[in-house]
């Protein structure tokens, strides 16, 4: 393997600090939305609080079935008299203040146990996906004036609670590019349609970005300082949720790391080869193809040389198609051997030569004039 | 792109059922468009995603008339804040005369990426998002006020 590629560590100021630090090997791991997709939505329903109808809801009466003969249905009816209830139907899904149809249970299976190894894929391929621009583009995040895709900050930013405060740590993410994808969450805020906004989901926004930080170095100082910036998520870098790093089961999501961060990257989740320090019996997912580029791959020597060269000359001959003989002389010579010699002499043009009629005999007009 | 697993067929993959940019209506059959501004005729197509492509030309409006030519840097595809440059052209001109700068520009551009034999744009796109956006400044004309007809308008002659 040549250089391993490597990323900028950006300063407070947004400038770069003149540090650098190779790229972990997780951003090599296979991109698959496919996986991401189908972890994500096991795991968004690992937070759910069952519900369920009340399980008396419809069956509060004692109705009883009037049986045949009476010409009405044979449902329960509210027995008794003296009031509009009695001899209503009840109990039935089709019936005014009768039970639903297949009350809802609060055992339900509402939690999804998904394997480790899938959790662990996921999780790299949304890193590594995060490290692609154009995905981040795709997402919808703000990025024009982002220096560097992987963004990483160094962590001396961070140090003794420099962070800790609201103004402090929005000039940090403005110094590095960070703040119109936080403008862009405020601004989203929006009153969600339908009954969610009575159940506790009044409002829905975009994300902003996502600062990971180590909490050994970068301390905790500034999920504080964060918190009440609209759209920003903060994690800790040993305890990385596939929910925030791809929201939706989207890839992609804008991840400004610490540089502490970036570097403990390297022991969680080690390399192809080497396990993880902190993963038991983890090692990266590799991809299956090594160079993904179709059309590098067409035109490679290895694959042009064993083509064998196009057949035909440089202009392809269209068969199956017609033409039509009244446009096309060639064509129209093909059907029509004689068409040249009709169009030589005219002959379409000449009008045809008739004698003229005999004269109507004398004794007719005659005759006919007659009164 | 970071690495050489990652290339723009993947991308597409992964982003051609939804992205950010995407507009689907289902008029006319379903069409899709994309509000990318490195998309030379707005439609949601391997080819013309800019976003996706290392190389692409954007054409966008600019103020008083003028429009900007924007295009990817290959070498900063990995940062942001460098990868497209602007170059923009007044306004103010005849429809020929401010296409023809940016036919050139592009097809310098394109010169030069068939040099290195890598897929390149053609300008037809750029004429035709160019000649889109003039058309765009243009003020409509309002619509006229509808005539009154039959039992309305025999009231407003009274």
């Amino acid at each position: 393997m040549a250089s391993r590629p490597t990323v900028t560590i950006i300063g407070k100021d947004g400038t770069p600090s003149g540090a650098t630090h190779p790229i972990p090997a997780v951003f090599a791991s296979p991109i698959r939305p496919d996986i991401v997709q189908q972890v994500h939505t096991g795991m968004a329903k690992n937070k759910r609080q069952p519900y369920s109808v009340s399980e008396k809801a419809g069956h509060q009466t004692s109705a009883e079935s009037w049986g045949t003969g009476r010409a009405v249905a044979r449902i329960p009816r509210v027995s008794g008299g003296g009031t509009h209830r009695a001899g209503q139907a009840a109990f039935g899904n089709m019936c005014r203040s009768g039970r639903m149809f297949a009350p809802t249970k609060i055992w339900r299976k509402w939690h999804v146990k998904i394997n480790q190894g899938q959790k662990r894929f996921a999780t790299a391929s949304a890193l590594a996906a995060s490290a692609v621009a154009p995905l981040l583009l795709a997402r919808g995040h703000q990025i024009s004036s982002v220096p560097e895709v992987p963004l990483v900050v160094d962590s001396a930013a961070f140090e003794g609670g420099a962070a800790a405060k609201t103004a402090n740590a929005f000039a940090i993410l403005s110094a590095v590019g960070a703040s119109a994808d936080v403008i862009k969450a405020k601004k989203s805020k929006k009153l969600r349609a339908g009954k969610g906004k009575m159940r506790g989901r009044r409002h829905r926004q975009r994300r902003g970005p996502l600062v990971i930080y180590d909490p050994e170095v970068d301390g905790t100082e500034l999920v504080k300082g964060t918190r009440n910036l609209p759209g920003v998520e903060t994690c800790s870098v040993y305890a990385l949720n596939l929910l925030q790093l791809a929201p939706g089961g989207h890839l992609g999501r804008f991840i400004v790391w610490t540089s502490a961060a970036f570097k403990a990257l390297d022991s969680i989740y080690g390399t192809t080869t080497t396990p993880s320090e902190l993963k038991k019996d983890f090692l990266l997912p590799s991809n299956v193809v090594a160079q993904a580029d179709l059309s590098r791959l067409i035109n490679s020597s290895e694959i042009q040389s064993v083509l064998r060269a196009p057949k035909g000359g440089a202009v392809t001959k269209r068969s199956g198609i017609q033409k039509n003989p009244l446009r096309n002389k060639q064509v129209m010579l093909r059907f029509n051997p004689y068409h040249s010699t009709f169009v030589k002499k005219q002959l379409g043009e000449q009008k045809k030569e008739e004698p003229k009629p005999p004269k109507t005999a004398e004794t007719f007009l005659s005759v006919l004039k007659q009164d | 792109m970071a690495t050489p697993q990652v290339s723009a067929d993947l991308v597409w993959e992964v982003v051609r059922s939804q992205n950010s940019f995407l507009v689907k209506r289902k008029s006319s059959g379903g069409v899709q468009f994309s509000r990318d501004p490195l998309n030379l005729i707005n439609k949601h197509s391997r080819k013309y995603a800019g976003f996706v492509n290392d190389k692409a030309i954007g054409v966008v409006p600019a103020e008083k008339g003028a429009v900007k030519v924007l295009s990817k840097k290959v070498e900063a595809s990995q940062k942001p804040a460098k990868s497209i440059t602007e170059t923009t052209y007044s306004g103010g001109k005849s429809a020929r005369k401010s296409v023809l700068p940016i036919v050139s520009h592009t097809s310098h551009i394109r010169r030069s990426c068939c040099q290195e034999r890598l897929p390149c744009r053609p300008p037809r796109g750029c004429r035709r998002s160019r000649s889109a956006i003039r058309h765009s400044y243009k003020e409509t004309k309002p619509t006229p006020e509808p005539k009154l007809r039959g039992s309305k308008a025999k009231k407003a002659a009274e």
